[in-house]
């Protein structure tokens, strides 16, 4: 077992590097840099001194491979160095201003979708085959098939139409700040993302809890006359949570993809809408440490829920 | 399980169904008696298929037209303060912008007067095209990479494997927002990089296929035989994934199609084509009192993304059913 964790961290440590050093070639491919992005926003006005001048203080002068170099020496140390765009801002503080808001909304979006996957999963598969099964199954279908910004747009269409509350927010409040402008501000975004972010948790779960309630044991369960709650929630969903847990990384992929579009529907100044500025301004270095942050994110949950995993099925580790 | 050395790998369920897919109505018919959500994705991708087809024929009015109407107030030559009063005075006519849905114009007209129906039509083309091209790369990319990942594996099996974790560690819509900054915002390249930005989950699926195939008796057997790896893989192993490149090449179109719609919703799709997500954008701007675009052009998404995913999840549990949940 132990062998096992450490070959996994080792290739996630691998993965994580090639995601950065991906990010690192990919800003550099793009056509123009921050320095004919920041000067040349009326065109023509800065000199091409100017612009290579610019360049010179960001270090774009220097060879590809001096800067990967300098770049993954850096990024080992710890020291992301300066944005581009907000030259003042060390990395670390674009990244830490940001990062509490998608926090906030990731887990909302996650306790949305999770409260709704779970009960519409379990009463799927108990009902299965009738009206209710059909009806949230067809619901989970238009789920994954609808854009989330589609489900947002509409969703606050309804908000205004009916009035059903005021968005009427001052600020960026955070959730320990001002918890009641916070949801107000989050709640679309948060119903929205749930929805499309679970549906998939849903079909899972439905399945898996079928297959399960085949199973000898549930059976064995049942004829020992145990209530069908019992049967049900301890016997059953327990088995059948393990592999809709194995699929999380890919969950939480797609979740942070939603999240990219809902902050920036919503002005939510998270890792989504750093991501989209610093990629349409040409902002290097915090492009490639926010790739780098969530490929860290999604690599190392993966990490996790498969050595849990292994710990939980022993099956696993042999294979 | 398949560990059994020399069982002969053949998708379960129906092995001629295949054969029998491409023998006509009655065996689409059949499928729709089957999988009757099949039948229904079936019906719907079909529909918006002919819609794109002959989107001309059946928008009514051009896309591009804008319509107005006679000013009722019009004056030849107002006076500054009638013009203060009403700015619209001095013109003959006013554009019919935001109307509701009539039988003139079914869906409405958009904020420069424009027919939301013709445009809902024309956009099924890009959709179309981005949905199917994009499925298409990615599924022959996926294929000759994940066959030459599972036919050599080793080092470079690894490696590949790595670099694919790599792409799904970045969330699919900022892989595909990166790539398509690289070029100029034209339909062909954004195709061209959805489908390399789908590489990693073709190539996953398509080299698990391969696994197993390898391990057959036949490979085997043709391998002792002396036949050249480029012989097996396509005379032998690539028959026998066929199956998976059906599954993988019909479960992606709604993801891309859905991927396009976000990108043109941000701002970075193709330009100078009509896009649903584009029109999604557009109609936020009044969306309390006028809502119409962004609902007609949103729910075309869904429905398009609807009917391909409920196909491709039909023709997945018939041909494989063992991929179901992947």
């Amino acid at each position: 077992m132990q062998g096992y964790i450490i070959r996994r961290i080792i290739g996630a440590i691998f993965v994580v590097f090639l995601a950065g050093t991906f990010s690192f070639f990919a800003i550099r491919i793009l056509p123009g840099d921050a320095a004919s992005a920041a000067l040349g926003l009326d065109a023509g006005s800065a000199s091409a001194e100017q612009i290579a001048e610019r360049r010179a203080e960001y270090g774009l002068d220097k060879p590809l491979a001096t800067q990967y170099g300098n770049w993954l020496w850096d990024t080992i140390r710890l020291d992301l160095g300066n944005s581009f765009t907000n030259r003042a801002n060390s990395v670390w503080y674009e990244i830490g201003r940001s990062l509490p808001y998608s926090i906030e909304l990731g887990v909302l979006i996650v306790i949305v979708g999770f409260a709704v996957a779970f009960p519409v999963g379990l009463l799927s598969a108990i009902f299965q085959d009738r009206w209710i099964d059909y009806t949230l199954r067809s619901l989970a279908i238009l789920a994954l098939a609808a854009p989330v910004f589609w489900t947002a747009a509409i969703a606050s269409l309804f908000v205004l139409e009916w009035e059903l509350f005021l968005i009427d927010v001052i600020g960026q409040p955070h959730i320990w700040e001002n918890p009641k402008d916070a949801i107000t501000w989050y709640l679309i975004p948060m119903l929205a993302g749930g929805f499309a972010g679970t549906a998939a948790t849903m079909r899972l779960l439905r399945s898996q809890m079928l297959e399960v309630m085949r199973q000898d044991y549930v059976r064995t369960a049942r004829a020992k006359g145990l209530r069908e709650s019992v049967v049900i929630i301890r016997h059953a969903l327990r088995n059948a949570l393990l592999p809709v847990l194995t699929v999380m990384g890919v969950t939480v992929a797609t979740i942070i993809g939603s999240q990219v579009i809902l902050e920036n529907m919503f002005n939510i100044p998270g890792i989504g809408n750093l991501i989209i500025s610093s990629l349409f301004e040409r902002d290097n270095p915090v492009f490639q440490s926010v790739i780098v942050l969530i490929a860290v994110f999604v690599v190392f949950t993966n990490l996790v829920v498969d050595i849990l995993y292994g710990i939980i099925d022993p099956r696993i580790r042999l294979s | 399980m398949t560990e059994a050395r020399g069982e002969v790998i053949v998708p379960e369920g129906d092995p001629n169904l295949l054969i029998r897919l491409g023998s006509g109505l009655r065996s689409v018919l059949r499928f729709i008696r089957g999988k009757p959500l099949g039948g229904i994705g079936l019906i719907i991708a079909v529909a918006f298929i002919l819609i794109a087809i002959f989107a001309n024929q059946i928008q009514r009015h051009d896309q591009d037209q804008i319509f107005d109407s006679p000013n009722p107030d019009y004056k030849a030559n107002p006076t500054t303060l009638e013009l203060a009063r009403n700015p619209d005075i001095g013109s003959p006519v006013v554009v019919e912008q935001f109307a509701e849905p009539s039988g003139k114009h079914w869906f409405g007209t958009d904020k420069f007067g424009r027919d939301i129906w013709s445009q809902v039509i024309h956009g099924a083309r890009l959709s179309l095209i981005v949905g199917l091209g994009a499925s298409v790369i990615a599924v022959i990319g996926g294929l000759v990479i994940g066959m030459i990942s599972a036919y050599y594996a080793g080092i470079l099996d690894l490696l590949i494997q790595r670099i694919v974790d790599m792409l799904q560690a970045i969330p699919f819509l900022v892989l595909v927002l990166v790539f398509t900054q690289i070029s100029e915002p034209k339909v062909s390249y954004v195709v061209l990089w959805l489908g390399i930005a789908g590489l990693a989950i073709t190539t996953r699926l398509i080299r698990s296929a391969v696994f197993a195939v390898r391990e057959s008796e036949f490979v085997l057997a043709a391998r002792v035989v002396g036949a050249s790896d480029l012989r097996i893989m396509v005379r032998h192993v690539l028959p026998n994934v066929v199956a998976v490149l059906i599954i993988a090449f019909s479960i992606g179109i709604g993801a891309y199609i859905l991927a396009e719609a976000a990108i043109s919703f941000l701002g970075a799709g193709p330009q100078g084509v009509a896009s649903w997500g584009k029109m999604v954008q557009a109609g936020r701007g009044s969306l309390d009192l006028h809502p119409w675009q962004t609902v007609f052009a949103g729910g075309a998404i869904m429905m398009i993304v609807l009917g391909f995913n409920l196909l491709g999840d039909a023709l997945r549990d018939v041909l494989d059913p063992r991929l179901r949940g992947a």
